[in-house]
């Protein structure tokens, strides 16, 4: 069953017909075209299609996406609308935290919440934060050095 | 994903519309909260004769109120902004639920509901076991009517609820210990974003000479088929100053009141020794919390 819905999405507002029954990443990747938003496990096990709902992080894979109606989504292309890189996306480039880059817009986007709500956080909160996004490449050490470095402002 | 036969997605902004939508659809309509419990059973296939969901999320049931007789949790209230509650961080007698609270990843804490995570009956997940411990209450209405019961009459079997056609959760009710009390809970799980392989809550109330006038103790995780209270462990402790002597013989008890299982997860021997443990931990934790607590 199709169904027009209001999104606003990157603080831009599309009208489009999604599934009623359809997860907003599918919305994102397949109808928006906003494939930074990554499709892994597609059951909230691996964290890559993280995306901010009203500055939450949230498996886009598992909220309906007419539960998203009426609230502000931020992907991690709305991090550098202005051409800019986000903080963190400089700390993770400068840090080599990146290696295929598959998990890489989950953990930015999980740590965009952490650093609104923190401008210090310690090792251990940085890792309880990122405890619901898997790498299977970097060993999470420079992830988390990242992250620690985004923090104090790159 | 499953609902073939969905013909609505609602989000009903009164009870009004509640009770026309359940009236129309039926036991074909489904309750979705935070949703991160619906989709497993979507993904899974589970959902094909579902023709409409009822979002509660616009219905008013998120809040946290701290009143003198105890804390009232709407069902809606998810993981996250419990956590942020500060009542959480300042009471030692709710220590079990914010330790528990803290166990999945912050991307379920942040849609995840305290109503969902009891209405699913998955003695898996943590919160439920803290809640146990704490002797909490759950409000539940249907067509405009309200009870109330224990929320260990709630679990009726793994996966399964005693909610009788129509009934939504609406609050759960968490009465505060007299004197001093403290809780904690503990969760042994193989990775960092899975369910328990054993999960214990433990809450006491400590009188004037140090003896436990309440003791109450509850496991999940594969110890039965739903959470547990540990009513062998609680009566050793009952009266009694709990040195390191009672602790263990409590903790050993436990073995009386859970009904462990072998798994994808553990053996049936590994839960029952983990059981034992968790306990003597969350006990001691619970003791040791209580001892900074101002009487
Ligand atoms: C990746 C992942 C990791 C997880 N890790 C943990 C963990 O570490 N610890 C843990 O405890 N849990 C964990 N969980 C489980 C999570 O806590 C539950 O899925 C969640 O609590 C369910 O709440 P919800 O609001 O999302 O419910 P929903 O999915 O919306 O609903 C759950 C069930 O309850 C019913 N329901 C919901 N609200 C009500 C109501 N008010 N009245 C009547 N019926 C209702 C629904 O119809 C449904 O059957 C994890 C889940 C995932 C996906
Ligand atoms: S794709 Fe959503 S958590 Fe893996
Ligand atoms: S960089 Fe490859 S999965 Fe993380």
């Amino acid at each position: 069953m199709m169904q027009l819905v209001t999104l606003e999405v990157n603080g831009e507002q599309h009208e489009i017909a999604v599934e009623a029954d359809g997860a907003l990443l599918a919305v994102l990747r397949d109808g928006l075209g906003l494939i930074g938003t990554k499709r892994g496990c597609d059951t909230g096990g691996c964290g890559c299609c993280t995306v901010l709902v009203d500055g939450r992080a949230v498996y886009s894979c598992m909220m309906y996406t007419l539960s998203a109606q009426g609230r502000k989504i931020t992907t991690i292309e709305g991090l550098a609308a202005d051409g800019k890189l986000d903080p963190l996306q400089e700390a993770f480039v400068n840090t080599g935290a990146v290696q295929c880059g598959y998990c890489t817009c989950g953990f930015i986007m999980v740590a965009k919440q952490l650093l609104s709500e923190t401008n210090n956080p310690d090792e251990d909160a940085i890792r309880h934060a990122i405890a619901g996004n898997l790498c299977r490449c970097t060993g999470y050490h420079k992830i988390v050095e990242a992250i620690r470095l985004a923090a104090k402002g790159g | 994903m499953s609902l073939r036969q969905l013909k609505e997605f609602c989000i009903p902004g009164d009870w009004a519309e509640v009770d026309a939508q359940l009236g129309r659809y039926g036991a074909r309509a489904f309750v979705l909260a935070g949703g991160s419990f619906v989709h497993g059973l979507d993904a899974r296939g589970l959902l094909h004769e579902v023709e409409a969901l009822i979002d509660i999320r616009n219905l008013g049931l998120d809040y946290i109120r701290a009143e003198s007789g105890g804390l009232r949790i709407g069902a809606t209230t998810t993981f996250a902004h419990l956590q942020a509650a500060p009542t959480l961080g300042e009471s030692p007698w709710l220590g079990a639920l914010a330790d528990a609270l803290a166990c999945p990843p912050r991307q379920i804490r942040n849609v995840a509901t305290v109503g969902g995570s009891v209405a699913a009956s998955c003695p898996y997940f943590d919160p439920p076991t803290a809640l146990m411990a704490l002797d909490a209450r759950v409000a539940v209405v249907a067509g405009g009517a309200r009870r109330e019961f224990p929320l260990g009459e709630l679990f009726a079997g793994t996966f399964e609820n005693s909610l009788r056609r129509g009934e939504i959760i609406v609050e759960l009710f968490l009465p505060r210990p007299t004197g001093r009390s403290a809780s904690a809970f503990l969760k042994l799980e193989g990775n960092a974003n899975d369910l328990a392989i054993v999960n214990c809550a433990a809450s006491l109330e400590i009188d004037a000479q140090g003896r436990c006038s309440e003791a109450r103790i509850a496991l999940g995780g594969g110890v039965g088929d739903a959470i547990a209270r540990a009513t062998s462990a609680e009566r050793l402790l009952q009266g009694r100053v709990a040195d390191d002597e009672v602790l263990w013989s409590a903790a050993e008890a436990v073995g009386e009141d859970i009904d462990p299982h072998t798994d994808h997860r553990a053996s049936a021997a590994y839960r029952l020794a983990v059981a034992k443990v968790l306990t003597r931990r969350a006990l001691t934790c619970a003791l040791a919390r209580s001892a900074r607590t101002p009487t």
